[in-house]
C-alpha cells in the first residue's frame, strides 16, 4: 500500500538521561546507541518531515535537554514550520532556559513527574528532581506555554503511602489518594493536560514487568478517581491511558504502524515506534544514509505491518481492526514470540492465555531495578 | 447492588431518596446558584426561560406515558391531575401557558419560544432522555423518577424571592408559574412518595427507585450545564497555530499541543466569530440568521463549539 502522510515527528534527540526510572521504555542497551545526528542533520530531518506532511514535532529522548544544542534544534524545527513540543523530565533543563526556548519557537511542554509525593518521585527517578520539575512547570506556565504533566502509572505510585514507608513525605496537597494527589498537583501548576499512562513493558521496563504490573483494584480505583475529577472541573483535561493488560482489547498502538507518526531515533534510524528496533527480522533505514521520505515510505520494516494485509485471523475479519490496527507488534513478539501474531492483550488472541498467566504469576511485586 | 439485603423501611427509603436530592438536585448547580444570588444577565435569564420551556412541554408527555402504564383507576384519577395542571382544561390555562407568560415577561416573543426553534441541543438531549427514561421504565421506577418534586417546592420559594429582589425588571405577574408550583409540587410529591414506599417492597426495587431519581437529577443538571455553556465566550486557544491544509484549500488545520484538528469551510465560518466577546449563543444566532434556509444551523453551531471546547481549539474569555 502507498505510505500514508505522517502528522507527527517524534525526534528522539538522545538516549542520555539523568533519571533512572525503572519503567523506562527506551532500549535496554541504550548506552550503546550514540547521538548520531548533529544539529544540521536534525535541521534537515525537520524540513523533510514538514515536507512529508508532519505538523508536529515532539523533541524527546532520553532527555532532550541533555543536548547542548536544544535551543538551536527548537529554532530549526520552528523554522521548518513544525509545532514544537518538548517532552522532558525537567532536568538538566533549567527554568531560566524557558524564555529563550520560547523565543526560539517552542510552543508546548510535556513534563514527566514520577509521583505527587516529592520523596517518592525522587526515589522512583533515582535522583533528586521533584523540586526542579515543579520550578520548571511554573516557568513553562509563566512563559504562556501549554503544559502537560505526564505520569507513568504502575503498582508503586498507585499505592497510597504506608506509614513508615521510607520514601514517603506525603503530597503537598495532603491528598492521600495517589491519583487525586496527581490531579491536585496538576491543577495547582495550572497544567492544561494531565496524562496518566500505565507503563508499557518495553525496553528497560520489560525487566521490571513483574514489579510494575498494577493490581486490578488499583487500575479500577484510578479510573474511578479520574471519572470523578473530570466531572469536578474541566481543567486540566485528564487523559487516562488504560493498561491493555486488563482491558481484554488491544491498544491502537501508535495509531497504526507507520501511519500517523514517524520516529527518528538518536542514531538516525527511522521507526514506526520507539520500541520497534528490538523486533527481529525487520530492516529499518537511517536518515544518515537516505532521505526521511525514503526511510518512511520504502524501508521494508516500515511496510511490514502497514495496512491490513499482514493480519491473520482473528484480526483479518475483525470489525475492530480499523480502530485498533491489530494492537502492538512489540507485545506480540514479547509474549507470543512472533511480531505478526495477534496482540496477546486481545481476548480473542491465541496467546491471550499466556498474557493472563503472566498477569497472575507476576503479582509478587519484587523490587524495582533502576534503569542502568 | 446489594439486592439480597433486607428491604429498607418506608422511612429509610424516604431518607435515601431525600439524600439524593440533598447531594444532586439542581438547586446546587452553579447556574441556579447564580440565578438565586441575582448574578444572571438578562440574556442568561432569557436563555434559561426559553430552554426550560422545552422541559415543560415534556412533562405532560412523560405523565401520559406514566398513565399508560397504570392499571389502577385510583392511581390514574390522581395522576391525570398533572395533565390538567400543565395543559389546563381550556386554551389559555395551565402550566405551559403560565410559562409562556413568564417568557413574555422576561422579554421573549411567545411564538418564538413556543416554536422550540432555538432550543439548545444539550437541553433537547437532556429532556428527551427524561421521556425515554420514563418510557423504558416500569411504573414504579417511572414514578420514582418524578420525585424531584420532593425538592421542587423549596426551590420555587427561593426563586420567587430571588426574582422579586434581584430582577426587578421582571413583572411579578410573570412569576405565577412558580407560585402555582409551590402548591402543586408538595401535593404531587406526597402522592408519588407514598406510592413508591408502598410498591417498592424488595431492596432491589428500592435501589432501582433511588437510581432512577439519581438519573433524573443528572438530567436536570445537564440541562443547566447546556444553558450555562451557551453563555460562555469562546475564543481561539492561545496555544493554537493555524495552517492551510495542503490537501484541500477550503480546509484549515489547527495545530495544538499534542493534537491537530482539521476544519471545513463551515467550521472556519464558526471559528471566525469566536472572538472572546460573543457568547456561544450569540454566535449560533448570528449564523442561524445568516443561513435561514438551514434550520439545523443553530443547534449544530452549539454542538460544534462544545466539541471545539473539548478538543482545546477554543477556550473561554471568562
Amino acid at each position: 500500500m502507498p505510505a500514508p502522510r505522517p502528522w507527527n515527528l517524534v525526534a528522539e534527540l538522545t538516549y542520555r538521561c539523568p533519571l533512572r526510572c525503572p519503567y523506562c521504555s527506551n532500549p535496554a542497551d541504550h548506552a550503546a546507541i550514540r547521538d548520531g545526528l548533529a544539529t544540521e542533520d536534525w535541521a534537515r530531518v525537520f524540513r523533510e518531515a514538514a515536507a512529508l506532511g508532519c505538523v508536529h514535532v515532539g523533541l524527546t529522548g532520553g532527555e532532550p535537554s541533555a543536548r547542548r544544542d536544544l535551543e538551536a534544534l527548537v529554532r530549526h524545527a520552528a523554522e521548518a514550520g513544525l509545532y514544537v513540543h518538548l517532552v522532558t523530565a525537567g532536568l538538566p533543563l533549567r527554568p531560566e532556559q524557558i524564555p529563550a526556548l520560547r523565543a526560539a519557537g517552542l510552543r508546548s511542554v510535556q513534563l514527566s513527574i514520577q509521583d505527587a509525593d516529592p520523596a517518592r518521585s525522587d526515589a522512583l527517578a533515582g535522583t533528586e528532581s521533584f523540586d526542579r520539575k515543579i520550578a520548571l512547570a511554573r516557568a513553562v506556565r509563566a512563559a504562556g506555554l501549554a503544559l502537560t504533566i505526564n505520569v507513568v502509572l504502575h503498582r508503586h505510585n498507585l499505592a497510597p503511602c504506608e506509614p513508615g514507608e521510607p520514601a514517603c513525605e506525603g503530597a503537598p496537597s495532603g491528598e492521600r489518594d495517589p491519583v487525586r494527589a496527581l490531579v491536585a498537583l496538576a491543577r495547582e501548576l495550572d497544567a492544561d493536560r494531565l496524562e496518566l499512562a500505565h507503563a508499557q513493558y518495553e525496553g528497560w521496563a520489560l525487566r521490571n514487568r513483574a514489579a510494575l504490573l498494577p493490581t486490578r483494584e488499583q487500575v479500577e480505583a484510578a479510573a474511578a478517581t479520574v471519572r470523578a475529577e473530570r466531572a469536578r472541573a474541566a481543567r486540566p483535561e485528564i487523559l487516562l491511558v488504560l493498561p491493555d493488560w486488563f482491558a481484554g482489547r488491544p491498544k491502537p498502538c501508535m495509531g497504526g504502524w507507520g501511519r500517523r507518526l514517524v520516529v527518528v531515533a538518536p542514531d538516525g534510524l527511522v521507526l514506526p515506534c520507539q520500541a520497534a528496533r528490538d523486533l527481529p527480522g525487520l530492516a529499518f533505514w537511517s536518515v544518515t544514509e537516505r532521505s526521511l521520505r525514503a526511510c518512511w515510505e520504502d524501508a521494508p520494516g516500515m511496510n511490514a505491518f502497514r495496512g491490513e494485509a499482514w493480519m491473520r485471523e482473528p484480526c483479518r475479519s475483525c470489525p475492530e481492526r480499523a480502530r485498533d490496527f491489530g494492537g502492538c507488534r512489540c507485545q506480540a513478539f514479547r509474549i507470543a514470540g512472533d511480531p505478526a501474531a495477534t496482540d496477546p492483550a486481545c481476548a480473542l488472541a491465541p496467546a491471550h492465555e499466556r498474557l493472563l498467566a503472566l498477569r497472575r504469576g507476576e503479582g509478587a511485586a519484587p523490587a524495582l531495578v533502576p534503569r542502568g | 447492588m446489594t439486592t439480597d439485603a433486607p428491604p429498607w423501611t418506608p422511612a429509610e427509603l424516604e431518607a435515601r431518596l431525600r439524600a439524593v436530592g440533598a447531594a444532586r438536585y439542581h438547586d446546587k448547580h452553579p447556574f441556579n446558584v447564580r440565578m438565586h444570588e441575582g448574578r444572571l444577565s438578562r440574556e442568561e435569564i432569557q436563555t434559561w426561560v426559553r430552554n426550560r420551556y422545552y422541559y415543560q412541554t415534556r412533562i405532560p408527555v412523560k405523565d401520559s406515558a406514566i398513565l399508560a402504564k397504570a392499571d389502577d383507576p385510583a392511581f390514574r384519577r390522581e395522576w391525570v391531575q398533572r395533565l390538567h395542571d400543565h395543559d389546563g382544561r381550556a386554551p389559555g390555562e395551565g402550566g405551559l401557558e403560565l410559562w409562556l407568560r413568564l417568557a413574555e415577561t422576561v422579554g421573549l416573543a411567545r411564538e418564538e419560544v413556543a416554536s422550540l426553534r432555538a432550543v439548545l441541543p444539550g437541553v433537547r438531549r437532556a429532556c428527551d432522555a427524561y421521556v425515554e427514561l420514563v418510557e423504558s421504565s416500569d411504573l414504579l421506577t417511572a414514578v420514582a423518577s418524578s420525585l424531584t418534586e420532593l425538592f421542587a417546592g423549596d426551590i420555587m420559594t427561593t426563586r420567587i424571592a430571588a426574582f422579586e429582589k434581584h430582577y426587578p425588571w421582571v413583572d411579578p405577574e410573570g412569576l405565577a408559574y412558580f407560585r402555582t408550583r409551590t402548591r402543586q409540587a408538595p401535593r404531587d410529591a406526597a402522592f408519588g412518595l407514598r406510592f413508591v414506599q408502598e410498591h417498592a417492597r424488595t431492596r432491589a426495587a428500592q435501589e432501582r427507585c433511588v437510581a432512577a431519581l439519581e438519573r433524573k437529577c443528572e438530567i436536570l443538571w445537564s440541562l443547566l450545564d447546556a444553558v450555562e455553556e451557551a453563555h460562555r465566550r469562546p475564543r481561539l486557544s492561545p496555544h493554537a497555530a493555524l495552517r492551510d491544509d495542503e490537501e484541500d484549500p477550503a480546509r484549515l488545520v489547527i495545530v495544538l499541543p499534542e493534537r491537530a484538528v482539521r476544519l471545513n469551510a463551515a467550521g472556519r465560518e464558526i471559528l471566525a466569530l469566536c472572538d472572546g466577546a460573543r457568547s456561544a449563543d450569540a454566535i449560533a444566532r448570528t449564523l442561524a440568521a445568516r443561513h435561514p434556509e438551514e434550520p439545523e444551523v443553530y443547534g449544530d453551531v452549539h454542538d460544534f463549539l462544545a466539541e471545539m471546547t473539548r478538543l482545546g481549539v477554543v477556550s473561554h474569555a471568562d
